[in-house]
């Protein structure tokens, strides 16, 4: 019989998330949701904890939790929110959450678990940024902004990460087929060109796996991903077409 | 265009280092607000005469934008040729761990206080068709000695490609790179760069070829040794 491994999912109760953890336990893991909202009912159980990112209180209060319920064999850390309008006409608040959301508790979260020696030699971790990493994303500035620091902590710790035996994979997932990209999808978006969960979560679960050091799920991303690298402008100018110049009038 | 009369310029952590150098090279032509989180009586008598000050605390995120505004409006300004957010701090962790607190701190004065101010500036950005220039790092490519920093750097590079976009024909948005320089920021940030520090550029170069990149609009631009053996510290645009 194999021997059980243990995972850590982020916002695993939806969306990529709730696609990785199904991955995960088809694979032989245990896995640690950490989420605000508890995952569907009618799924394999999961150690679930609740955590609403966006409060660094009650982030610090689960921290000791989350150590305990390791050491962790794969990390996944996907939790995240996007926020879609003009830059200056968004609320503060919500640029604050996002940035505390999809880069700070995950930072916070990967150090803490590192110092505590709660992921195993061997482990591998996930960092989920976004395709806007190589394309700029006018229409979700503070979204582009905090996807992008999560992607260079990761880069940044990955030197450390090799001491502890750990890969580090940074995933840069396009438009996904979940409930909240659909959200922030412009109007007349065709849903059928975005990818499905699952078929991402298995694209990125096997490249960290392997080790790789980056996961760029599907060929239509990759490919777009390379001409992002090498003309940042006119790409980031043909993503102000589809995106920021579609927005819903009062965004 | 530029330099044809004075500009009413903003310069975040104004009071030292980079901030300071760059004040000091424009006070003579243009006006000049500065910001920093020293009181009043602290800086006194080290800012470039004339220059206005303003307290703001940058790990106060959103007081910070606040009290910009509120500044600006006591200074008698209507309007803002350039807003240059500058402000920034770093954490060198012992064993490159950052702690959850310099997590924060770096998230919050590096980026997120940028990205407030940002939003709480744009009217008056907007009124004079000014430009935004946001101050990144060398960094912002990713650092092994000081991860939340970077990341906090590359996270103003995102925010300003994303806003040059948005904010096209209305304010200008731009982010610039510098490279290490012969400021106080290593001692504060409890990293010592030993021999190295004597490769670094001195603040008053590094703050010429902000100038003349403030100048130029132009986005990203790295502000390190290559540029200035090419001359960036004397060539290029005059803001």
């Amino acid at each position: 019989m194999q021997v059980r491994k243990r995972a850590l999912v982020t916002g695993g109760s939806a969306g990529l998330g709730a696609a990785a953890v199904s991955w995960l336990q088809a694979n032989n893991y245990d896995v640690v949701v950490l989420d605000r909202d508890q995952p569907l009912s009618g799924k394999a159980p999961v150690n679930f904890i609740s955590c609403d990112l966006a409060s660094r209180t009650e982030l610090d209060n689960v921290m000791p939790e989350l150590i305990a319920a390791g050491p962790y064999d794969l990390i996944f850390l996907n939790a995240g929110i996007n926020v879609t309008g003009r830059f200056e006409r968004i609320d503060a608040r919500a640029h604050i959450d996002v940035i505390r959301i999809n880069a700070e508790a995950p930072m916070v979260i990967t150090a803490r678990l590192f110092e505590a020696g709660a992921i195993r030699r061997g482990a591998a971790a996930v960092f989920v940024s976004s395709m806007s990493h190589f394309t700029g994303y006018p229409g979700a500035a503070s979204y582009a902004a905090s996807k992008d620091a999560l992607a260079i902590y990761a880069k940044s710790m990955r030197r450390y990460a090799k001491t502890a035996g750990v890969t580090l994979t940074v995933a840069f997932p396009g438009p996904l087929k979940t409930n909240h990209a659909e959200q922030h999808a412009p109007e007349g978006a065709d849903a059928s060109k975005r990818m499905d969960a699952d078929e991402a979560a298995n694209l990125i679960l096997t490249d960290a796996l392997a080790g790789r050091r980056t996961s760029i799920p599907g060929p239509a991303n990759r490919i777009f991903a390379v001409i992002g690298r090498i003309a940042p402008k006119p790409v980031t100018a043909l993503m102000r077409k589809l995106i920021y110049d579609r927005l819903k009038p009062g965004m | 265009m530029i330099g044809a009369k004075p500009r009413r310029i903003l310069i975040t952590g104004g009071n030292t280092g980079l901030g300071l150098a760059l004040a000091k090279k424009l006070a003579r032509r243009h006006q000049l607000l500065l910001s920093g989180r020293k009181s009043q009586d602290e800086v006194a008598g080290m800012l470039p005469p004339g220059a206005g000050y303003v307290v703001a605390d940058q790990s106060d995120p959103e007081s910070s934008a606040r009290a910009l505004v509120r500044g600006i409006g006591e200074f008698g300004w209507d309007g803002l040729h350039n807003a240059v957010l500058n402000a920034g701090t770093g954490t060198a962790p012992a064993d490159s761990v950052d702690s959850t607190e310099a997590i924060r701190r770096s998230l919050d004065v590096n980026l997120l206080a940028a990205l407030l101010q940002a939003q709480a500036l744009y009217p008056l950005l907007e009124k004079s068709r000014g430009t935004l220039t946001l101050i990144g790092s060398l960094a912002h490519k990713g650092y092994a000695t000081i991860p939340a920093y970077a990341a906090s750097k590359a996270g103003l590079h995102g925010l300003a490609r994303a806003l040059r976009s948005e904010w096209k024909g209305a304010v200008s948005v731009q982010v610039l790179h510098p490279g290490p320089s012969k400021t106080d920021m290593h001692d504060k940030a409890g990293y010592d760069p030993g021999l190295m520090r004597s490769l670094f550029l001195a603040p008053d170069d590094v703050a010429s070829m902000m100038a003349s990149a403030i100048a130029a609009r132009r986005s990203p631009v790295t502000l390190s040794w290559v540029r200035y053996l090419n001359g960036g510290a004397y060539t290029g645009r005059r803001l």
